[in-house]
C-alpha cells in the first residue's frame, strides 16, 4: 500500500525560505527601531525632568553624551565599567530566558570576589596558574550562590525575587564582616585589604598601550568569551534549547519530558558563576585589592543591559557599551554641571518601562506591517 | 547569654518590637491584598521610600506633619497607579515593571534630595515633623503593658488596626470578595461579570496605600528624616511575611511581628560584645528561612489535599 502525498502545486519551496527570512529581518529591523525609539526617549524624559528642575539640560547633555571621550582615562573607565555591565548582562540573561527573574548578580559578586582575593593574596603561585585558579574558585562560589535560590524556586517554589534580594544582603553583610575584622591587616588607616600578588593582577591597558586608560583591563577578554560561551549555551546546547523553551512556556517544556527543576536550578547557577566573573574582574583588573562595597550599586544594572538586549547575548555587548557610557557620563554630568548621575537611574527606569510595555512595543509593530502579497 | 535573654523579655524590648514591625506590616498588608487581587506588588519597596521622601520635603516646606502624610500617602498611590497602568493598560509585565518602579524611586528620590539640599546622604540637615506619638489615657498607667501598648507612634497603631480592616475588607465586603475572586481565576470572575481590570487597579492602588503608609512612618515616626535607601529592603521583606503568613491577614501580622523581633533583636544585640554585620544578618536569613518553611507547609498541605481527594475517590467507587 502506498499513500499518496498531497501534493501542493503553489508551494515553492525556495521562495517561502524567501519570504521568511525577509520577515525574519524585518522584525530584527524593527526590534533595533523600538529599541533605538525607547532610548531616545528616555534620553528626552531625562532632559525634560532637567528642565523642570531649573538645571541647564544642554550643558548637562553635553556632558553625559561627550563626557566619556573627553579624555582618554574617561574613555578607559567607560571601557571599565562596560566589562562589568557586559559580563552582569550574560549573567542575568540565563535565568532571564528561562523567564526566571534572579537578582543575584549584588550577592554573587560580592562573594566571588570575596573568594578570588583570598587565593590571590594568601596562595603563592606560578604565573598563568594565579589567575586561573581565583577565577575558578570564584566562579565555584558564584555557581553555589546562584545554586541555593534557584533549588528553592524549583523545587520549593519559593519566590525567587525575595529569597535572592535576602541572600544579597547576607553575602554583602559577610563581606564587610570579613573585611573588617579579618582582610584588613592590623595597623592599617584604612578599611581595605592588602594587594593581591603581582602574578594575580590583570594587565592594564595603560601599562600595554602607553596611553592613560585608567584601570581598564585584559577581563574584556573574558567578556568577549563570554559573549561567545553564552550564545553557543542557549543556542547550541540541549540545556540552551531547555531553558528557552522553558521561558516560553513551562508546562509545555515540562510535558515535553523536560525536566523542568533541573535547568530551572541550572539557570541560576550558570548566571551565577558569570556574574562571579564580573567580580573577578574587578578584584584582580581594577582595584586589585578588597576594598568596601566593591561592586555596590550594580545589582540592577545587568538587568538593563540583557532587557535592551532582549536577552540576546551577541546584543549584550552593544547594549553593555552604551549603558555603561551613560554612567560613565552621568558621573562626569555631576562634576561638570552638579546634576546628580542618579538621573541615570531615573533613565534607566524609563527604559526598561517602555520596552516592557508589550502594548506600545506591539503599537509600534503594527504600524509597520506590511500588506500581505497573497 | 543571660544578657540577651534579659533583654528579650523586658517591657521595652516589646515596645521595641511593635515599632520596628510596623513598616513591614504596612507593606506587608499592602503586597498580601495585591497578591490576593492576582498582582503581586514587588514595588512595595519602591513605594514606600517615595512616599518617605515625599513625606519628609511636604513637611519640611510646610513645617507640618499632617500635608507630609498627605504627599507620602498621594505619591505612593499614584506609583502604584503607574505600576497598574503599566501591567494592566500596557500589558508590561508586572515583575520587570515593579522592578523599574524601585530604580525610579530609588534613583529619583536621591535625585530630588541632591537638588534641594546638595547632599546625597541624607535630609537631615533640614527640619522635618513627625507623626505624633499617642499617650492612651489609662491604659498609659497599667504596669507591664501600659509601656508595650501606650506611647507609640500613630502609625504603629494605625497598622495593626489595618490587619482589621483588611481582614473586614478581604473576606466581608463585596469589593474584597469580588477582589478575591480575580485574583483565583480572573476568567471565572469577567464570566460573573466582575470587572476584572477595576479590581486589579483596586488591589495595586490600596498596596500602594498602605506601603506608603509604611514609608512615611520610617522617615516620620520610626527616625525624623529621609536617608537614600532608607527602606534597606523591608519593602521585600514585607513580601516574605505575605508568604509565612500564609496569605491572611492575622497570619501576616505575626510574621511582620517575627521579622520585627529579628531586627529588634539585632538592635539590642548589637550592643553587647557581638559583631555588627553578622546581627543585622538576623532578618535577611530569618527570611531565607521562612521562605523555606513556607514552601515545605505549602507542600505538605498539597500532598494532604491530593491524599484526602483519592480517598474521597475510592470511597465513591466503593460505595
Amino acid at each position: 500500500m502506498q499513500a499518496t502525498l498531497p501534493t501542493t502545486p503553489s508551494f515553492d519551496r525556495a521562495a517561502e525560505r524567501a519570504r521568511v527570512q525577509r520577515e525574519r529581518r524585518r522584525t530584527a529591523m524593527i526590534d533595533v527601531l523600538v529599541t533605538l525609539g525607547t532610548i531616545a526617549l528616555a534620553l528626552l524624559v531625562g532632559f525634560l525632568v532637567m528642565l523642570i528642575v531649573g538645571k541647564d539640560p544642554i550643558l548637562a547633555y553635553s556632558s553625559l553624551l561627550g563626557g566619556p571621550l573627553s579624555r582618554t582615562n574617561r574613555t578607559g573607565r567607560w571601557i571599565e565599567d562596560a566589562t562589568t555591565l557586559i559580563i552582569l548582562g550574560l549573567s542575568v540573561s540565563i535565568p532571564f530566558r528561562a523567564r526566571q527573574f534572579s537578582l543575584g548578580a549584588q550577592g554573587q559578586m560580592f562573594m566571588a570576589a570575596m573568594i578570588a582575593a583570598v587565593i590571590a593574596i594568601y596562595v603563592p603561585m606560578p604565573p598563568l596558574v594565579a589567575v586561573l585558579l581565583p577565577l575558578a574558585a570564584a566562579m565555584l562560589a558564584g555557581f553555589l550562590v546562584g545554586l541555593l535560590p534557584g533549588l528553592m524556586k524549583a523545587y520549593l517554589n519559593a519566590n525567587e525575587i525575595v529569597s535572592t534580594l535576602m541572600l544579597n544582603a547576607v553575602v554583602v553583610l559577610l563581606y564587610d564582616f570579613l573585611l573588617t575584622n579579618v582582610f584588613t591587616p592590623p595597623g592599617s588607616q584604612s578599611l581595605r585589604s592588602e594587594a593581591i600578588q603581582a602574578g594575580s593582577m590583570l594587565a592594564r591597558f595603560t601599562t600595554l598601550l602607553g596611553v592613560n586608560l585608567g584601570r581598564a583591563n585584559l577581563a574584556v577578554l573574558f567578556a568577549a568569551i563570554l559573549v561567545v560561551a553564552v550564545w553557543a549555551l542557549l543556542n547550541r546546547t540541549p540545556f540552551g534549547y531547555e531553558i528557552r523553551t522553558i521561558g516560553a512556556n513551562e508546562k509545555f517544556a515540562r510535558y515535553g519530558g523536560i525536566n523542568t527543576r533541573r535547568a530551572i536550578a541550572l539557570s541560576f547557577a550558570i548566571g551565577g558563576a558569570i556574574a562571579a566573573v564580573a567580580g573577578v574582574h574587578l578584584v584582580l583588573g581594577v582595584h586589585q585589592r578588597l576594598i568596601p562595597g566593591i561592586a555596590a550599586g550594580l545589582g540592577f544594572e545587568g538587568i538593563v543591559v540583557a532587557l535592551l538586549a532582549r536577552n540576546n547575548p551577541l546584543l549584550i555587548p552593544i547594549t553593555g557599551l552604551f549603558y555603561s557610557y551613560l554612567r560613565v557620563g552621568g558621573d562626569i554630568m555631576e562634576q561638570e554641571a552638579a546634576v546628580g548621575t542618579e538621573i541615570v537611574l531615573v533613565i534607566q527606569a524609563v527604559i526598561i518601562l517602555l520596552l516592557t510595555a508589550q502594548v506600545l512595543v506591539n503599537y509600534v509593530k503594527s504600524r509597520s506591517r506590511p500588506v500581505r502579497e497573497t | 547569654m543571660d544578657q540577651a535573654l534579659q533583654v528579650i523579655f523586658s517591657a521595652t524590648f516589646i515596645a521595641a518590637v511593635l515599632r520596628v514591625s510596623t513598616p513591614i506590616l504596612l507593606p506587608a498588608l499592602g503586597g498580601l491584598i495585591s497578591d490576593l487581587g492576582g498582582v503581586v506588588n514587588i514595588a512595595l519597596e519602591g513605594i514606600m521610600l517615595t512616599a518617605a521622601c515625599a513625606g519628609v520635603l511636604i513637611s519640611v516646606a510646610t513645617q507640618s506633619e499632617w500635608p507630609g502624610l498627605l504627599a507620602g500617602v498621594v505619591m505612593g498611590v499614584l506609583m502604584a497607579l503607574v505600576l497598574a497602568f503599566f501591567h494592566l493598560n500596557l500589558k508590561a509585565d508586572l515583575i520587570l515593571a515593579a522592578i523599574a518602579i524601585n530604580i525610579l524611586a530609588s534613583g529619583g528620590t536621591i535625585f530630588v534630595v541632591f537638588l534641594l539640599t546638595g547632599d546625597k546622604g541624607s535630609t537631615s540637615a533640614l527640619v522635618s515633623k513627625q507623626m505624633p506619638f499617642v499617650e492612651i489615657p489609662i491604659i498609659k498607667d497599667i504596669p507591664v503593658i501600659g509601656p508595650i501598648v501606650s506611647g507609640q507612634n500613630l502609625l504603629t497603631y494605625v497598622a495593626f488596626i489595618a490587619v482589621v480592616l483588611v481582614a473586614v475588607f478581604l473576606y466581608r465586603t463585596r469589593a474584597g470578595i469580588h477582589l478575591r475572586a480575580v485574583g483565583e481565576n480572573p476568567e471565572a470572575a469577567r464570566s460573573v461579570g466582575i470587572n476584572v481590570r477595576a479590581q486589579q487597579y483596586l488591589a495595586l492602588g490600596l498596596s500602594g496605600l498602605l506601603a506608603a503608609l509604611g514609608g512615611v512612618y520610617l522617615s516620620m515616626g520610626y527616625v525624623k528624616f529621609f536617608a537614600r535607601d532608607m527602606t534597606a529592603g523591608r519593602g521585600f521583606i514585607a513580601l516574605a511575611a505575605i508568604f509565612l503568613g500564609g496569605k491572611t491577614p492575622w497570619g501576616t501580622m505575626i510574621a511582620a511581628l517575627v521579622f520585627g523581633a529579628a531586627e529588634a533583636l539585632s538592635v539590642q544585640l548589637g550592643n553587647l560584645r557581638i559583631p555588627n554585620q553578622l546581627v543585622q544578618m538576623i532578618p535577611y536569613v530569618a527570611t531565607l528561612v521562612a521562605l523555606v518553611i513556607y514552601a515545605l507547609v505549602q507542600r505538605q498541605r498539597a500532598i494532604a489535599r491530593q491524599r484526602k481527594f483519592r480517598q474521597t475517590q475510592t470511597v465513591a467507587v466503593g460505595s
